[in-house]
């Protein structure tokens, strides 16, 4: 009676799960050949040389593999290049590919890839790209496996700029994609990396499935950074769209999930107590809050209203309502990022008693703001950016300002930053921004440390000084005159205010505690040669 | 039955119809230019061109109407703006879980509705009827999200039963399925419950007072068997009739369920369309709920035939 | 009038409702800036320097909840007006002139099988946000059971002998409507209006929440939860607050519309 009931049982319950299985049954279940990602923001679109957020870099990454990766410290190591020369008068680079390179479609990486790719890269690569371009002479193409820089002048950065974990990265595509517009997003998503992206099972907005690509040989070296081996430790890696940071940490604590991108700072006591889970801060370069503003339209065209907001900002009261608990974060005044070997805080001390509306209310005066509402844009969806927004508009009013909160969500946020027009025409004032803080450590690894005007990144700032003491820090022989440059960058950054910091703050991620293996690159969340423990 | 069913098509055409012309005006009297609307804030030049030709933007009104209605009839209710993918497979990756949300609330919201109705006019102006009538008032009153949070905090933040949020599919084991929709569940049920348990006690009351119910029971035929085989049987069709029409309040509740519960479902989809301005998202689904809260009726139109033989139009 | 004395319950609703009332009227005298953040203050639970509390930017509670109130009574109000106001006229016409009927009773049937939620969102998501779009998005649902109730008042007056008799003393169309149909609507209405305010109250604070209603920075109950629905567990009173101001409001009206209702004598179902 026991067993015919219990073979029953058995018997329906199996005819259940087989009518109702779909095939991705298998990848629920959470055996060890999967990694479970829980991200906070969903992905725009599959090109993550178009769209510069973070999690174009981390689906990127995965997907696509460099010719060069930049180690922990930021040294260039090969990575897709084999063997590459430089000539006695360091004006030509010669590459080499290294074996076994192929596309997820099985079509070989050749020349006539890399090239393009390069070329799109440098199109759309704000400041990095766009340097070595200017100052290269000819990017030619040998045979299939060699390619050859000739510069016009010597560009010892050329690797480090090649394997920069910087956003854009320049991640390699096959030549039809690599030949599109940089301006539209790439419509395929074929790469030769680690990963490919299994479009079948990806549920758009839900979440994205990478499959391990059976093509793919790593190097030999260790991993570092971007350099050395890429092992694809997992069978199968999703990232899980999860905006909602109390799911993803209920979800996190019953391991129905491996990894959390941003658990919020609120949180981390709960996380921390978990002997299951563990908090840790992988990217090791905290991030930069940062506010935006639009220098082609008034008012932030004026030096005047731009230097009001240095006295309208009080970090420390911005932080302390997105964060609440003070270890985790620091107030300060200066462009270069917090702790970062350039930090220096020149020509700062004349707005630090911020908040000081009174003046900024005078400097608003002087800088004949008449009162236009300024239109203040917030990701709605980001807790982060919302809460930062709500703060910052606050600090703003009551420092003169009239602020009209545009509310968005991220992705459109994204789309509509590179309005350039006025509000009427769908552009926008001021947005707010966070940066990795390896990206504001350096003056040449981000565009928002240039002041090229149209061509530069959002905001559009515009300052030749700023560009001269950029190219001068660039031939700096020694560590110290570096330091000593920099320091006069910062001098000059608040007579030009080329945007405005709203604090530093370290943002740890969450992940369970039998997971190991994770590679460290400012910026970029890479799930190659993590493996279950 | 196939004559039923023609004659309560004849009806719901129409309504489709109205429908129809009520989604195409939100888009053509919209400010703005609609083929820019359908495109999306950040389309090209060429992208909202192209559209303009397809919709026929300069042509009169009923030939516009026309371009935009033949590839909905066609089952093609165009592209989302943000993810460039169609919407008809967009809302089928989420069908899922709002179908198993809606058909579990619908089923339990049903029976528990319907059972605390008849307990409520077996028993009229006892303690009990009173208490069930005073829920149906306070569920009326209290908005679905917030009864989201409080059955969250209670059930799944403090004392830990279910799972706080979160949707799994039914084949990752029937147990995590159904844990996750208890929740959700109950939120949704909240206010059809109280929809359904008014009518049905109303309705029983007037059947319960009616001569041939006073005749069962003055022969003796049992209690029970009076409410449940004669009485309720006989309120049916006022029954059937909110049951359907409920269904426009358990399709609004899903869009607020599923954001609460952060359930992957259709609800969410449109939600998250909504943020974006991804019209085309937000037109297909309304389109697509319209068309479920009219077949539904028209089903209940024909099981009134099964309930109750006498009705003809 | 109502005999208020002889239900304490519906006596304590009005006294609420009236409280609720005055304090969205007179919020500026009562509360601090509902928009003013203070971030050393933030998530403190309610006590004597912040009778509700705060939410996560250190905003006043209080002051949140009294200027919600002036935003969701105002909506409420206005909704019912104009969907009393389109309604009735719908209703009439379709009443008084058969031929209009089929036509409009087809169009409300329409109206009526869009999710009213869904419907607003739409009407939402292609303008500008502000309160005069909520208004009109949340009113265009409940016309159809306004004209559906209308409608059905005047057909069963129309055939009635008094109507008769003015239209056969030549009095004009419109002055018999006037004079001797309209009236007999004005109580059923009455209560209806007084349930679409609680539901127009519900669809506001269910449009703020989904994020298609006022923008975020604005004090309404829905943005209230919407924004700190991540504290559930670490701050209840957050979403709690503005939680109960809403279901207490809501229920009061409701209740006084059902004594209307008894009192009028209408025979109608009830919320809902």
């Amino acid at each position: 009676m026991t067993l015919s009931r219990r073979g029953f049982l058995c018997r329906s319950a199996a005819a259940g799960a087989l009518l109702s299985m779909p095939l991705k049954a298998f990848a629920q279940s959470g055996e060890m050949g999967m990694l479970r990602v829980a991200v906070y923001t969903d992905m725009v679109g599959y090109d993550p040389i178009v769209t510069t957020s973070n999690i174009a870099a981390y689906h990127g990454a995965l997907v696509y593999d460099m010719l060069f990766g930049n180690d922990e410290n930021q040294m260039p190591h090969p990575q897709m290049v084999g063997d590459y020369t430089i000539s006695e008068d360091k004006l030509t680079w010669t590459m080499t590919l290294r074996d076994g390179l192929t596309f997820s479609d099985g079509s070989p990486v050749t020349t006539a890839d890399v090239i393009p790719s390069i070329l799109r890269w440098q199109a759309r690569a704000s400041q990095n790209g766009k340097l070595l371009a200017a100052a290269t002479q000819e990017l030619v193409a040998l045979d299939d496996r060699t390619f050859q820089f000739k510069l016009k002048e010597p560009f010892p950065l050329l690797a480090a700029m090649l394997g920069s974990p910087a956003t854009p990265l320049c991640f390699i595509m096959r030549k039809r994609e690599a030949e599109m517009d940089p301006a539209q997003a790439v419509d395929v998503c074929i790469g030769s990396g680690p990963y490919v992206l299994n479009t079948q099972e990806t549920r758009p907005g839900i979440d994205y499935v990478y499959d391990r690509n059976p093509n793919y040989v790593p190097r030999e070296e260790p991993a570092s950074g971007l350099s050395g081996a890429k092992i694809a430790n997992f069978e199968r890696v999703i990232l899980v769209n999860m905006p909602d940071a109390q799911t993803a940490i209920a979800a996190l604590q019953a391991g129905e999930i491996d990894f959390y991108e941003i658990p919020p700072i609120d949180f981390l006591p709960v996380l921390e107590s978990d002997s299951n889970l563990k908090v840790a801060d992988i990217m090791k370069s905290g991030t930069e809050g940062s506010i935006i503003l639009n220098w082609l339209q008034p008012p932030f065209d004026n030096l005047k209203v731009r230097q009001a907001m240095l006295y309208a900002i009080d970090q420390e009261a911005v932080l302390k309502g997105l964060f609440g608990d003070p270890n985790w974060f620091n107030a300060h005044p200066s462009w270069f990022t917090y702790g970062s070997p350039l930090y220096n805080e020149a020509n700062s001390e004349w707005f630090r008693i911020a908040p000081d509306p009174e003046k900024a209310k005078q400097l608003l005066a002087e800088g004949g703001y008449d009162g236009t509402p300024v239109v203040l844009l917030q990701a709605t969806d980001r807790q982060v950016n919302a809460d930062a927004v709500t703060i910052i508009a606050q600090q703003m009013r009551a420092a003169g300002f009239n602020v009209q909160i545009d509310a968005i969500d991220w992705a459109t946020l994204l789309q509509r930053r590179p309005n350039k027009g006025p509000v009427s025409e769908g552009g926008w004032n001021a947005f707010v921004s966070t940066f990795n803080g390896f990206i504001s450590s350096n003056p040449y690894t981000f565009g928002h440390m240039a002041t090229i005007g149209e061509n530069g990144w959002f905001g559009w700032p515009s300052d030749e000084r700023n560009e001269e003491l950029k190219a001068a820090w660039m031939k700096a022989e020694t560590p110290e005159e570096r330091v000593a440059i920099a320091a006069e960058i910062q001098e000059n950054a608040w007579n030009i205010v080329p945007r405005v910091s709203y604090g530093h703050w370290v943002q740890p991620v969450a992940y369970r505690s039998n997971l190991d293996g994770f590679v460290s690159i400012p910026g970029v969340l890479a799930f190659w040669n993590v493996k279950r423990v | 039955m196939l004559g039923h069913f023609i004659k309560g098509l004849t009806t719901a055409i129409p309504v489709m119809a109205v429908v129809a012309i009520i989604v195409f005006l939100l888009l053509f009297l919209a400010p703005g230019d609609p083929a820019a609307i359908m495109a999306g804030e950040n389309a090209t030049a060429d992208t909202i061109a192209q559209l303009r030709v397809a919709l026929g933007v300069d042509q009169p009104i009923h030939l516009r109407f026309w371009n935009w209605l033949s590839p909905i009839l066609h089952g093609d209710l165009g592209n989302s703006i943000y993810w460039r993918q169609s919407v008809v497979s967009l809302i089928g990756q989420r069908a899922g879980p709002t179908i198993s949300l809606a058909v579990t609330t619908l089923f339990v919201s049903v029976c528990t509705a319907v059972t605390l109705g008849v307990i409520a006019a077996a028993r009229v102006n006892s303690r009990l009827d009173r208490a069930i009538m005073g829920f149906a008032v306070i569920a009326f009153s209290v908005p679905t999200f917030v009864v989201g949070y409080l059955l969250m905090f209670v059930f799944a933040v403090r004392l830990g039963y279910l799972p706080v949020q979160g949707y799994k599919p039914i084949s990752a084991g029937f147990w995590p399925w159904l844990s996750h929709l208890i929740l959700p569940s109950l939120t949704l049920g909240t206010v059809y419950v109280a929809l359904i348990a008014r009518i049905t006690r109303a309705s029983m009351l007037e059947v319960l007072s009616e001569d041939y119910i006073r005749t069962a029971r003055a022969k003796g035929v049992p209690r029970r068997s009076i409410l449940f085989r004669h009485a309720l049987k006989n309120a049916a069709v006022p029954i059937a009739t909110i049951v359907g029409n409920g269904i426009a309040i358990l399709i609004s509740g899903v869009v607020i369920t599923e954001t609460v519960f952060n359930v992957p479902g259709i609800g969410r989809l449109v939600v998250d369309a909504i943020a974006r301005r991804d019209y085309p998202i937000i037109q297909g689904v309304t389109l697509l709920f319209a068309g479920v809260y009219v077949c539904i009726n028209l089903l209940v139109d024909i099981s009134y035939r099964l309930f109750d033989p006498r009705i003809r139009y | 009038m109502l005999r208020l004395s002889r239900s304490p319950g519906l006596f304590l609703c009005v006294g609420l409702l009236s409280v609720c009332l005055a304090g969205a009227l007179f919020a500026p005298f009562l509360a601090n800036d509902p928009l003013m953040t203070t971030p050393a203050n933030r998530l403190m639970p309610p006590g004597p320097d912040a009778w509700f509390g705060t939410d996560h930017l250190g905003r006043d509670i209080f002051a949140r909840s009294l200027y919600g109130a002036r935003v969701s009574l105002s909506v409420g109000f206005a909704v019912a007006m104009l969907a009393v106001g389109i309604g009735l006229t719908l209703g009439v016409l379709a009443g008084y002139w058969r031929w209009l009927d089929r036509l409009l009773m087809r169009v409300m049937d329409g109206v009526m099988a869009i999710p009213s939620i869904l419907l607003a969102i739409a009407l939402v998501a292609l303008h500008e946000p502000g309160l005069g779009i909520m208004v009109i998005a949340i009113a265009i649902p409940e016309i159809p059971r306004v004209a559906r109730l209308a409608r059905a008042v005047i057909l069963s007056v129309r055939e009635l002998p008094y109507v008769e008799a003015a239209t056969a003393s030549g009095i004009r169309t419109p002055r018999v409507l006037l004079r001797y149909i309209m009236p007999s609507t004005y109580a059923p209405l009455m209560v209806q209006g007084t349930y679409i305010v609680a539901s127009a109250i519900i669809i506001e604070s269910s449009l703020s929440f989904l994020g298609a209603g006022l923008p975020p920075e604005v004090p309404t109950w829905g943005n209230m939860i919407a924004s700190s629905r991540l504290y559930i567990s670490t701050a209840p009173w957050t979403v709690f607050v503005p939680g109960s101001f809403l279901a207490v409001v809501i229920y009061s009206i409701n209740l006084i519309g059902d004594a209307l209702r008894d009192h009028l004598d209408v025979r109608m179902a009830g919320p809902g």
